[in-house]
């Protein structure tokens, strides 16, 4: 047949169709001449469009039915056999089983059509493996597993009898402390999941049972997921299958990643619905943002304020705003149960302003880091090479002649001076390189100069230089030892570190993988270079903001370097690391507790008025800041002040860091007159050492701007925000994000005064640095454009207006841990915005999500 | 942003194509059950673990231009490929070929699935026939049977009204239930 004739076959068929049954025949006979073929395939079809009641007609599911339609005849997996089946869904088949020989029962669960994919087999492995892992009373237990000879596999797990948790005759006599009871015992178990690094992402009363003696029973970690898992494979595996939309946590929702916190919201809806017997939404008609009613006016109950503070808290939209873990959940269960105040606090204007600062401490932090001062550095290194020189002497000349010439490098590195010192260490390098580079006879030695320099350069912030200097030991080791070699691995884990500073993260985390994998194919297990390479990629991930898979990666860098003989000050510099990514996942109460070990071991090591010292009360700090324990907070800063100022002297940048991580915790505590005296104070020194025209006078400036800000001081908040910006135009050529930070912030000043026609060109121009200067789609860009969405808005320019306030709702969407109150004034100026501009629908939609 | 039409549905990378095969294997898993138990009320409707899917697979650059629905079409040509393939296994384990020992222990008794099986064969290679004479018809099939489109949602994918919908299907339908017939 060809288009012709099925053109010509359909157009009599239509017509045909149209007739009454009895002139069909008539009409087609006369249509189709003779035809016979053509006529049998019309009436043919007319039969089938009258009676029909073909595969097509049955439909796909009942062809589903039909062709998956597998059962298996199997009855017996090693020593188990079945007695019937329990449960059966679209990844496989849970079976009740029993063992003869020991008399005990277990639930089976088999994976059908093993065949179909390699990713439904290696999520089915992935369950298996995370069972494996969790040995809890609460936890079902993994007892076998195994493949059938066809290839399908099973696993046999502890079989629960019981009934979900929120079941109506288990909770008609239990008090509102029982349901807490029973509740905090599934927060422990979900805890300890969480602490062996697994997150369950389905959690629901159905897949939690309370036995007949009152024990409850975690079940079904099917699209559990490992935090430590790093094969990309298994990123777009997890979720495969959808999670109970209404337990889900709104990042589920929105198919983003799950972390900790998203077990704890599944946990607030679970503590809801035992509160007040109901779902706090229409699982069918659930909007993303929503909020819940409150459980006392859900349950009509009076004084139930803390249990609401306690639900919600869990239950919150923001993710960062959550409980940071079920252990922080389980404490104000605690208090609660024992009549204390609760950790957590109801939401206040102060504690978002807190939130919006506090993203800006990580740069701080990181700087702090990166300009060390030269005398922590030589310290470093001695402490370093006192380590290696064990090594070297057990080893080989190389090393020796290696270490000799890096000792002389640092001879007469005097441990009081100054930050002018940080030059001649910069002429010393410069002079080590050029002897390096003259040692072309000797490539093994050369080689290693060359890392060892590179390291150092890029320790310095030089990072130009330590490029070229690591890329060049990276191809001598190359041709000395071949393309695997534990010197190449120490090569790319360095080389990835170094994009790590540069903040090219991706390519750092692929090297540092492939310096990681290396070692461990070519080295014994437990060795240094492993260890190294383990923490580097630790740290890579934590940079990238991945805290969840960095804690199990620095965990393993700790483990790995609490060995005898290794030396402390490496074991401190992974704890520092995984005492960091706590923070940034926000485990406080780990962070916190690592951070007072590091303290005692930063005290052995360098004595109690050491840098690194000040380093840790600066962290204390920090975590005490987040915890909004601000008086705590500036206790500890100016602890670490005093150390950094006797350390360094009183007009060194590190005194006008520390200065300013003061002034900002009395900010939370709204003394900003004394923050604002302390600010000027740091301007002061950064100034006198870096001259007026320096970043760090800029980035001095801009603390002080905030303030004035803040205060509505924008008279003054100008003129600092103006000299801001004149600083990074005359130091980057206008060529660096921070200027764009400089104007859109000068520009907020002019929204603030309702000077909004001054303020979009400002706001203009930062969105064309942020363009030229951040990866696309950046998180500054997002939030300058939603505010200039805002000014074009309010002079009633609503078509420009809402192409910015869209373009930057858009970016905002897209981030992994968005600004919730950027989004929030996003969608209430959309909905201005086209309500404006008569698209009501569009409207509504937005105004709907922004409550 | 530019409207792809049905010509430009991406070909998928194959870490995606697997991920898809086994989202939409579950879909068609969940489906069956659903069927067999009874529910008469239980439709194609591929919104959920599709719809998931996609909000995974919009993040990677190959989808990122891709609307819910041309994705959902994607996974309509996943769940034709699913379900013939299933089939070619089974029939293809009956007739001793292949030479794999996969479905040993599944049951092979009944005769009946065989005979559905072909029909699925037969549909599979009728739907490539109905390519051949015109292909909008034949992305249509694939959408409202394997896919779940309803008729709104088929006419805007294919960018025709629906009227011109019901008339394609109807006469579609007719002429692909004859072609599927056993001895054809």
């Amino acid at each position: 047949m060809d288009r012709e004739r099925w053109e010509k076959i359909q157009s009599l068929f239509h017509h045909a169709v149209g007739l009454d049954p009895p002139s069909r025949t008539p009409y087609l006979e006369t249509e189709c001449g003779g035809d016979t073929q053509l006529l049998a395939q019309i009436l043919s079809m007319l039969e089938e469009d009258e009676h029909g009641s073909s595969l097509i007609d049955r439909g796909a599911g009942q062809a589903a039915a039909q062709a998956l339609d597998a059962s298996l005849s199997q009855r017996e997996f090693g020593p188990y056999r079945i007695q019937r089946v329990l449960g059966e869904g679209g990844m496989g088949i849970v079976y009740f089983a029993g063992r003869e020989d020991l008399g005990s029962v277990a639930a089976i669960k088999v994976l059908r059509d093993a065949w179909m994919s390699p990713s439904r087999r290696e999520r089915f492995a992935v369950e298996q493996r995370t069972l494996a892992r969790l040995s809890h009373p609460s936890i079902a237990r993994l007892y076998d597993a195994d493949t059938l000879p066809d290839g399908t596999p099973w696993f046999a797990m502890e079989y629960v009898e019981g009934v979900p948790i929120t079941n109506d005759c288990l909770l008609l006599h239990s008090s509102i402390q029982d349901r807490l009871r029973l509740f905090r015992a599934v927060c422990e178990a979900v805890q300890y999941a969480h602490s062996h690094a697994v997150i369950h992402r389905d959690l629901k009363p159905s897949n939690i049972l309370v036995q007949a003696d009152g024990a409850v029973k975690l079940l079904d970690f099917g699209i559990a997921k490992q935090l430590d898992q790093t094969d990309s494979q298994h990123r777009t595996l997890t979720g495969l299958r959808l999670m109970t939309p209404a337990y889900a946590a709104p990042e589920q929702i929105r198919g983003q990643e799950a972390g900790i916190y998203s077990d704890v919201y599944s946990l607030g809806v679970i503590l809801y619905e035992l509160l007040t017997d109901q779902l706090p939404f229409d699982a069918n008609n659930r909007q993303p943002g929503q909020e819940p009613l409150k459980p006392s006016q859900r349950a009509r109950r009076a004084g139930w304020g803390d249990l609401d503070v306690l639900c919600l808290t869990a239950m919150h939209n923001d993710p960062q705003r959550r409980y940071g873990s079920a252990e922080a959940l389980i404490r104000d269960i605690d208090h609660y149960l024992a009549g204390q105040p609760l950790e957590a606090r109801p939401d206040s204007a102060s504690y978002r302003i807190g939130k919006f600062l506090r993203r800006n401490q990580r740069a701080v932090a990181a700087a702090a880091v990166l300009f060390a001062g030269i005398t922590g550095l030589v310290i470093y290194y001695t402490v370093r090479l006192a380590a290696a020189r064990n090594e070297a002497l057990a080893e080989s000349a190389r090393t020796q002649r290696v270490l000799r010439f890096t000792l002389n490098l640092f001879q007469g590195g005097d441990k009081d001076a100054g930050p002018a010192t940080n030059l001649r260490v910069t002429e010393l390098l410069d002079r080590g390189a050029a002897e390096a580079g003259a040692l072309e006879n000797e490539p093994e030695v050369q080689a290693e100069l060359y890392a060892s320099l590179g390291e150092v350069y890029a320790k310095l912030g030089l990072l130009d230089r330590a490029d070229s200097l690591l890329h060049a030991a990276l191809d001598r080791r190359k041709s000395l030892f071949g393309e695997e070699h534990p010197r190449v691995a120490e090569s790319l884990v360095q080389i990835g570190l170094l994009r790590d500073n540069q903040a090219k993260l991706e390519e750092a985390e692929m090297l540092v993988r492939q310096g990681l994998e290396m070692s461990k194919r070519k080295l014994p297990p437990g060795h240094p270079g492993i260890a190294a390479a383990t923490h580097a990629l630790g740290k890579v991930l934590q940079d990238r903001g991945r805290y969840g898979e960095a804690i199990p990666v620095l965990q393993e860098a700790v483990r790995l370097r609490s060995a005898p003989g290794v030396a402390k000050a490496a074991l401190a510099e992974s704890l520092f690391e995984l005492a960091g990514a706590h923070f940034y996942a926000g485990n406080y109460d780990r962070s916190e507790e690592l951070n007072r070990r590091l303290l005692s071991m930063h005290r052995e090591i360098y004595g109690a008025r050491h840098p690194m010292v000040a380093e840790d009360l600066i962290n204390l700090g920090a975590i005490q800041q987040e915890r909004g324990n601000y008086p705590e907070a500036e206790r500890y800063h100016r602890q670490a002040l005093a150390i950094t100022e006797a350390f360094y002297g009183d007009s060194h940048h590190k005194t006008a860091t520390g200065l300013t991580l003061v002034a900002r915790a009395l900010g939370y505590q709204k003394r900003h007159q004394e923050a604002a005296e302390l600010l000027a104070r740091a301007l002061l020194i950064q100034e006198k050492v870096f001259g007026k025209i320096h970043p760090r006078v800029a980035s001095a400036l801009n603390e002080m701007g905030v303030v004035a800000l803040v205060r509505a001081n924008y008279k003054e908040a100008e003129a600092v925000f103006t000299r801001t910006a004149e600083i990074y135009r005359s130091v980057y050529a206008g060529k660096h994000y921070l200027m764009g930070i400089a104007l859109a912030n000068l520009a907020s000043v002019y929204m603030a005064q309702k000077q909004d026609r001054r303020a979009e060109p400002l706001f203009r121009q930062a969105i064309e640095i942020y363009k030229q200067t951040l990866p696309p789609g950046h998180l500054n860009e997002g939030i300058t454009r939603i505010k200039l969405g805002r000014a074009l808005l309010r002079q009633d320019r609503f078509a420009e207006a809402e192409q910015e306030s869209l373009a930057g709702y858009e970016i905002l969407s897209r981030q992994a841990n968005p600004s919730v109150s950027w989004l929030q004034n996003a969608r209430e100026d959309l909905g201005v915005i086209y309500t404006r501009l008569n698209q009501p629908d569009k409207a509504k939609k937005f105004l709907a999500r922004a409550k | 942003m530019r409207k792809r039409g049905p010509k430009d549905v991406p070909v998928p990378a194959r870490k995606n194509v697997d991920y898809l095969f086994s989202v939409t294997y579950e879909e068609l898993r969940r489906l069956a059950v659903s069927v067999k138990s009874g529910d008469q009320a239980s439709t194609l409707n591929p919104t959920a673990l599709v719809h998931e899917a996609w909000l995974k697979l919009a993040r990677s650059s190959e989808f990122a231009a891709t609307s819910h629905l041309h994705f959902k079409r994607i996974a309509a040509r996943a769940m034709r490929q699913v379900l013939v393939e299933a089939a070619r296994r089974r029939t293809s384990q009956k007739r001793g070929g292949g030479g794999e020992a996969v479905f040993v222990t599944f049951d092979e008794s009944l005769d009946q699935p065989a005979a559905q099986d072909e029909e699925m064969l037969r549909l599979d290679r009728a739907l490539d026939d109905l390519a051949r004479l015109n292909p909008r018809q034949a992305d249509m099939v694939e959408a409202r049977f394997f896919g779940g489109f309803d008729i709104p949602e088929t006419a805007q994918l294919l960018e025709v009204s629906e009227a011109t919908i019901l008339r394609d299907w109807r006469a579609a339908k007719a002429w692909l239930a004859i072609e599927i017939r056993p001895g054809q």
